[in-house]
């Protein structure tokens, strides 16, 4: 039973027009009904030949309910979308190609599910397209956000906490952070996305100290380090990779960096194919460095396209520190303070004092791990321990 | 002395047919009878043969005001209830609005539309139809809030050369009063800070704009200064005004009286989305109309408009994003 007119519920099947065995027209009168408000004919959605009628006459049936059944060509049930096998039972299933019964609800199926996309705009780590467009006028990044209390939904940090923190600042001795102190911090918050661990052992650094004693050019220890760090990765350059995805990139030449403090940051001068030659032959152009360094004096290709760092925060004085490795970097090879400290020597059966050294490396937990780091930083130690090989 | 909105509408009729011997009215019932809301009452006898019946058909009247539109007059044409203009709906939107576009002949007709309801009016005396008209271009649509809107907005109206849509609010004819009518105006297509505020935005039209107000003061005893935009006409819709308004508050509510689906309510949070993106704090909100028919019952036509306290509920909400 087609939908009639508005607001028409039901109507009664006055004359049957066509009967099982009769071959219709599309279009063709096969009933004659009756509304509350006229009479009208239903008429045949496409050719076919009439199989089945169950309407009777002087009976109401309501809007949806099946009539009787047409035969029809398997393109013409395309056409009206009924090429699928339609139910036996009568009461329920599509009547002469019209509307569905009333009786069967198909529900709308979301098409996109699970969108990779925040639903809510809550929680810390939420900031509004305000505050982000706030925080690029500023310069700033989420990072800095982090001190501040939201009092936003979920705790999340809304324009109006910011401008109150950031005026809460005026209170405060305020002074001026040099371009030097913002590029460091840049690059250190970058760098600490990586998920970072420290591997440590000590060396024994007399050896060292004594090969250095005979040299006039009296190179810093950290040179000894980098060109330990220089043969160790020439051996396998793995651990000196980066992550991209899920290929390890490695490094197309062992050129490695050190660390130089320079007024208000750090400056990582770089020698190049450290691997290739002898520490003898480095000395010089690595005192040089280190000195422009100093007086920020770098040319521009002596910085930059380093695959590793070495950084000798022993002249701080400090026996141990974890460095940060440059953000585009997997390792930093620090060296502490050397001092004299007790070693057992099993052949005299007592300690010993040596000069040790703390040797620390800081590495990109993603590309290797604590056991290729050690066995790193054990090579190293080792080769540092014949320093006139180096 | 106080005037109401709608004797300041009956006051801009009188105006306009004593300065402009162009105008005249048009609509069911204005003569003698003095219109369905007496919106013209008296104006039949103080401007004899300028104030004219005409028969129950809205397509007959309004395609017989748009031939004269299109000779030289002025017809200011009254529909009894806005519902029923959808009945001359393609007079309006195929005639009327494209009339100027296809042969450089304007057409300046003032339709008068009685929107919004009251408890028991039901579905076909309180639709809100402004953004049906909007849609089409080539129209004006003014849904003036205040008893000086209603004033100067239908002066200006009658003297603008383009089919305008003048959305009045039944609701406002007798509750909305004012000391005194305004001899200057903002001009049409400029939307009004109808209170000024610092922590949110709503942004309302017609009857809505009173309850926005509402919703401001009771705020304001809180702690929040809301800042209520009164957009005065949805069509040219004042944008400018609107993203900077949200520039100060960094959170808005829209709210419409009519239905959601692609209301004035949508093409403000469209516009604020897309122009002012990096001035949202929350995600913009709108509140409207439920999605239903309006209702007849009183009880179901209490919950389906926006009200005060549904506004009210609505902007806490976007306080606490």
């Amino acid at each position: 039973m087609p939908q009639l007119g508005e607001s028409i519920a039901e109507a009664t099947v006055i004359h049957l027009l066509a009967k099982p065995g009769d071959w219709v027209d599309a279009d063709q009168d096969v009933m004659e009904v009756e509304t509350n408000k006229a009479t009208l004919n239903i008429t045949s959605p496409c050719p076919g030949k009439v199989q089945k009628v169950l309407a009777k006459a002087n009976e109401s049936y309501p809007v949806g309910a099946v009539l009787g059944y047409l035969e029809v060509s398997d393109e013409d049930a395309a056409r009206l979308g009924l090429d699928h096998v339609a139910p036996i039972d009568s009461e329920k299933g599509e009547q002469n190609g019209k509307a569905p019964a009333i009786t069967e609800k198909q529900g709308v199926q979301p098409t996109v599910r699970g969108l990779p996309v925040p639903a809510h705009a809550s929680g810390a780590s939420y900031m509004s397209p305000r505050m982000k467009a706030r925080m690029d006028e500023l310069g700033l990044h989420a990072a800095d956000l982090a001190g501040i209390a939201g009092s936003g939904a979920a705790g999340r940090v809304t324009i109006q906490d910011f401008e109150n923190f950031l005026s809460s600042l005026e209170k405060h001795k305020l002074t001026h952070a040099s371009s030097m102190r913002v590029a460091v911090a840049d690059a250190m918050r970058r760098s600490w996305t990586r998920p970072l661990a420290t591997v440590g052992l000590p060396v024994c650094i007399d050896a060292l100290l004594a090969h250095r004693k005979q040299l006039d050019t009296k190179p810093g220890p950290a040179l000894y380090a980098l060109r330990a760090l220089a043969l160790a990765l020439a051996e396998n350059s793995a651990p000196a990779g980066r992550l991209i995805g899920n290929k390890i990139v490695h490094p197309p030449a062992i050129d490695i960096g050190v660390a130089v403090e320079a007024e208000d940051g750090v400056l990582v001068p770089v020698l190049r194919n450290a691997d290739r030659r002898p520490l003898s032959e480095m000395v010089a152009r690595y005192n040089e460095l280190v000195a422009l360094a100093r007086q920020r004096r770098l040319p521009a290709d002596a910085t930059g396209g380093s695959i590793a760092t070495v950084t000798n925060f022993g002249t701080f004085g400090l026996t141990w520190a974890t460095p940060i490795p440059l953000p585009e970097q997997t390792l930093v090879l620090g060296l502490g303070a050397g001092r004299q400290a007790p070693n057992w020597d099993a052949q005299k059966n007592q300690f010993v004092p040596i000069m040790e050294a703390n040797l620390t490396l800081s590495f990109d937990h993603r590309v290797l791990d604590g056991g290729a780091a050690g066995r790193l930083l054990a090579r190293i130690a080792a080769l540092m321990g014949e320093p006139e090989k180096l | 002395m106080s005037i109401t909105y709608l004797e300041a509408i009956r006051a801009a009729q009188a105006k306009a047919l004593a300065d402009d011997p162009r105008v005249f009215i048009y609509g069911q019932d204005v003569g003698a009878f003095g219109g369905a809301f007496k919106a013209t009452k008296n104006l039949s006898e103080e401007f004899p043969g300028r104030v004219l019946d005409a028969p129950i058909s809205e397509d007959a009247m309004i395609g017989s005001a748009i031939g004269a539109a299109i000779e030289g007059m002025r017809p200011i044409i009254e529909i009894q209830f806005a519902d029923f203009s959808t009945t001359g709906f393609n007079q309006i939107v195929n005639h009327a609005a494209a009339f100027f576009w296809r042969t450089d002949v304007p057409c300046p007709i003032t339709v008068r539309l009685p929107c919004g309801g009251t408890s028991g009016s039901g579905p076909f005396h309180s639709q809100s139809l402004e953004a049906l008209y909007a849609h089409y271009p080539g129209l004006i649509v003014m849904t003036p809030a205040t008893v000086e809107d209603a004033y100067s907005m239908l002066l200006e109206a009658v003297a603008l050369d383009d089919p305008v849509i003048f959305c009045e609010h039944k609701f406002l004819y007798y509750h909305l009063k004012a000391e005194r009518l305004p001899s200057e105006a903002m001009p049409v297509g400029k939307a009004r800070i109808a209170r000024p505020g610092r922590d949110m935005t709503i942004v309302a039209y017609s009857a809505m704009v009173h309850e926005a107000l509402a919703v401001a003061e009771e705020l304001a005893t809180e702690g929040t200064e809301v800042e209520v935009v009164d957009l005065r006409s949805v069509k040219p819709l004042d944008t400018d005004t609107v993203v900077a308004s949200v520039a100060r508050t960094g959170r808005v509510l829209c709210v419409g009286e009519a239905w959601p689906w692609g209301g004035v309510t949508a093409e403000v949070v469209a516009r604020i989305a897309s122009e002012g993106f990096g001035l949202l704090d929350v995600p913009p909100q709108r509140l409207n109309a439920k999605d239903t028919p309006v209702p007849y019952h009183p009880n179901l036509w209490m919950v389906h408009r926006p009200t005060a306290r549904s506004i009210g509920m609505a902007a806490r909400n976007l306080l606490r994003m």
